[in-house]
């Protein structure tokens, strides 16, 4: 029967918002029992068809058939979770204070003979569910105390708890390092095998390679097609989402290499950073690579001057810098683009050219008087530099999606033309087309002989456009690796 | 529903042109709308003396709410404002008569205005100090201001009004501008009002201090990271609230030609009131200042539309709460995101 061999069918499934088909006809089926990817670039639609899953959105046209139930339709988040639909969502939706089991039954309570709530057979349940996983979790610690890989996993478990049958998973890699995932992937495998169907959505190829089935490719809000992913390459699965062939994927061009701009020696802050020490040089991109909690943020913000160093020195441009506070190091030519793009990068409510503007309102200010000409030009300019596709400048940045609103972040930090910009995370949860641009950037920026240093957990774009790789780790430096030293096993064995 | 409503307003120029008006100007199409009832349902309304006392009364509040509205764009929030009109405005009346301690002369009226502007700064200095840079919650500091500016009131005057004060300083409150041209009928402090916000939304929209406010109170966070110092703009967010507030005490003390404790009581409500009305969202970062002042001759309009239609005072205490309510309400459902 074809209703019991898939548990998700998709028939045409169409939505509009004012002015964009954010989902065109999509149709494709999903098999009981695999993890099956989906895949494809920011605005492909791959957040609206979740949503509508969810019970969020609400299909114009098309059907959906679920477990064995034609014509579904989630009117609220409410029914798609009473049909055995849950969503993992990339940000964590967990009441932080509140402790593991209490998270996990939430909205789900067990209650004893007398009406209270019965903690005791919540929490062994709890502990079993987890047990079950493989994986070691203290169900009375609050969530607020767990990495976010851990409080990830107590996401699943809540959906584990709950008997979801469908668990769509959006990019929950995104925040994890290596190590973190293969537990995760050690999970979702598990789930799998116990009958549960997994969608996994994800920008990073090489897990849908690792881990996946099946894989949808969306475009444009079209479904392209729904393919084994043993049938597919690498090189071809980037084609179907792009719809073309991309070029080379990092363009790393040889640049004269010149004299040091900025120099760190032995840098401390108690218990974050231990005595690390390194130089950059005008010319170079350098790649600071290490786990998420390694200090390589807390490096940036302490040469930054927005933490206060314990002990230790840094050098601009041969010059030692005492900067008080984030703004010396602006005016001194330093600039970060920082790892949080919607709550430190932008101002969500504002428009595209007051966003790109911001660093450097200097420069649309004449007379004490912001010029809305200056504005338009500069907004234009910078936009266009950066080929942010937009319906206008004026659109709120909230509206576009993620890879257009780091494009923007970049747009802002390239206005304000800094000499050594730090770029923490630059290319997180953005797709393939927003990520080249970033790269080709970064190569613009040194050869017009600036310095880059990227902070980045994602290896193959540190191994394909840094000179030099810095590997941190519980707050040190590992070691620095040359580009023709390093590879991705290399840097590995420092990293752990 | 509502997203096909929103798809017609893209598609069609005029509609769309119609809906920016309205998000932006909902106070204006308010003003008209209730004065085209009020116009209808009572007699005196329609008359200018009864007109002209609206814009009166507006003109203090709207002063006072600039302030507000100025913080409400940090996200932030002033309560002690109010207390501040009260506390300065008898501070004021003590200083012109000579009345602060036995055996005081009466000060210089002019001077007396630059100390009690300076006062209600202060006042302002505090809250902005407490909340931008120790890291106090708004809502905590300034409680406890607006609580030490009552006490202060209530100590220097005792608690009994003070009246009459020299002619000097009439002209703010109810003297006229070009009294022969437009035989007075324009006040001047209605002309101060204006002015003030004309000023006001020109440098809100147009210099650094106002973009920057804007920015900080749009992501404090984005704003840090964009170089812009959050503390130093919230901080002045709070000492412009204060000196305005002073400001609006010194209207409202000649207006009155006396004071009392209970002077600007409520203010900091009405304020809230009038610049949701305007269009400022409570969330920061969000709406035009201009807005405020057509909020507040709504708030003013509808309470003067109550006692036109006999509503009991007590009772007028209840709709303003309700109002209150309501226009939060509108705020939250302009600014819900989609999900």
């Amino acid at each position: 029967m074809m209703e019991n061999e898939y548990i998700l069918r998709l028939q045409g499934i169409t939505k509009s918002f004012p002015g964009v088909k954010a989902l065109d006809g999509v149709s494709f089926d999903v098999k009981r029992g695999t993890i099956h990817a989906l895949v494809g670039e920011n605005g492909a639609g791959k957040s609206t068809l979740i949503k509508i899953l969810a019970g969020i959105y609400h299909a114009d046209e098309g059907a959906l058939h679920f477990n064995g139930r034609d014509n579904v339709a989630f009117r609220t988040p409410h029914e798609s979770h009473q049909a055995g639909i849950g969503v993992v969502h990339q940000e964590i939706k967990l009441a932080d204070p509140l402790t593991v089991a209490e998270n996990m039954f939430v909205g789900n309570l067990v209650y004893t003979k007398l009406g209270l709530v019965d903690w005791k057979t919540m929490k062994k349940r709890a502990r079993q569910i987890i047990r079950d996983l493989g994986i070691d979790i203290d169900v009375n610690a609050p969530v607020s105390a767990l990495s976010v890989a851990k409080q990830q996993i107590v996401e699943i478990c809540k959906a584990v708890n709950l008997e979801m049958k469908l668990l769509i998973m959006d990019e929950p890699s995104a925040t994890l390092t290596e190590r973190e995932l293969e537990i995760m992937f050690g999970i979702v495998r598990k789930l799998r095998d116990e009958g549960i169907t997994i969608i996994y959505i994800s920008h990073r190829l090489d897990e849908i390679f690792e881990l996946a089935d099946m894989v949808t490719v969306l475009r444009d809000g079209k479904h392209i097609g729904t393919v084994p992913v043993s049938s597919v390459t690498r090189d071809r699965l980037i084609a179907m989402m792009v719809g073309r062939e991309l070029g080379q994927q990092y363009p790393k061009e040889e640049i004269a290499i010149g004299e040091t701009v900025l120099e760190a020696k032995g840098i401390v802050r108690r218990g974050v950073l231990k005595d690390i020490s390194f130089s950059v040089k005008k010319g170079e991109i350098f790649g600071i690579s290490g786990l998420v909690d390694s200090g390589r943020t807390e490096l940036a913000r302490a040469i930054l001057g927005i933490d206060r160093l314990d002990s230790g020195e840094v050098f601009v441009r041969g010059k030692k810098v005492n900067y008080r506070g984030f703004r010396d190091a602006i005016h001194d030519g330093l600039g970060l683009i920082p790892e949080d793009r919607k709550k430190q990068g932008l101002v969500q409510i504002f428009d595209i050219k007051t966003n790109i503007c911001m660093v450097n309102l200097k420069k649309v200010i004449r007379a004490g008087i912001v010029r809305k000409r200056l504005v338009n030009r500069y907004g234009t300019e910078y936009a266009k530099k950066l080929r942010v596709v937009m319906p206008s400048l004026e659109t709120q940045v909230q509206f576009l999606s993620g890879g257009n609103q780091q494009k923007v972040v970049v747009a802002k930090w390239l206005m304000q033309d800094s000499e050594i910009l730090i770029l923490d995370e630059p290319t997180r949860g953005i797709d393939v087309g927003a990520k080249a641009e970033i790269y080709r950037l970064m190569t613009e920026m040194v050869k017009e002989g600036k310095t880059v240093i990227v902070i980045s957990s994602e290896m193959p774009e540190l191994l394909g456009m840094c000179d030099r790789i810095m590997v941190m780790h519980e707050g040190q430096k590992k070691g620095e690796l040359t580009r023709e030293e390093a590879n991705q096993e290399r840097i590995m064995a420092l990293c752990v | 529903m509502s997203q096909v409503g929103a798809r017609a307003a893209k598609e069609n120029p005029v509609l769309k042109a119609l809906s920016k008006f309205s998000k932006d100007f909902m106070s204006v199409l308010g003003i008209i709308f209730l004065g085209a009832i009020l116009s209808l349902t009572t007699e005196k309304f329609l008359q200018w003396d009864n007109l002209k006392l609206i814009l009166l009364q507006s003109s203090t509040v709207a002063i006072c709410a600039l302030g507000q509205a100025i913080i409400l764009l940090t996200g932030n929030f002033d309560l002690s404002l109010g207390r501040n009109v009260a506390f300065t405005s008898c501070l004021g009346a003590l200083l012109m008569k000579g009345m602060l301690y036995d055996g005081m002369a009466p000060m210089n009226p002019t001077l007396v205005i630059l100390i009690i502007l300076a006062a209600g700064t202060f006042i302002g200095v505090c809250n902005g100090l407490l909340t931008a840079y120790v890291g106090l919650p708004a809502f905590i500091a300034t409680l406890g201001l607006q609580n030490v500016c009552y006490g202060l009131a209530k100590v220097i005057t005792n608690a009994t009004p003070i009246a009459t004060f020299p002619n000097s300083i009439a002209w703010l409150g109810r003297g006229f501008a070009f009294p022969e041209i437009l035989k007075k009928n324009l006040p001047w402090c209605v002309v101060l009002m204006l002015g003030i916000y004309i000023f006001a939304q020109f440098i809100f929209t147009k210099t650094k201090l106002g973009r920057n406010i804007y920015a900080v109170g749009g992501n404090k966070e984005a704003a840090f990271f964009a170089g812009i110092n959050v503390k130093r703009y919230t901080f002045l967010a709070f000492v412009m609230a204060g000196f305005l507030a002073a400001f609006s005490g010194v209207v409202l003390m000649s207006r009155l030609n006396s004071v009392a404790i209970t002077n600007g009581q409520s203010y900091e409500f009405d304020a809230v009131i009038g610049s949701i009305i305007g269009g400022i969202s409570l969330t920061g970062g969000k709406g035009r200042l201009i807005g405020t002042m057509f909020g507040i001759i709504f708030v003013m309009l509808l309470f003067n539309g109550m006692t036109q239609w006999k509503v009991d005072a007590f009772m007028q205490d209840v709709l303003k709460g309700i109002v209150l309510v309501i226009a939060v309400t509108l705020d939250v459902l302009r600014n819900r995101k989609r999900v």
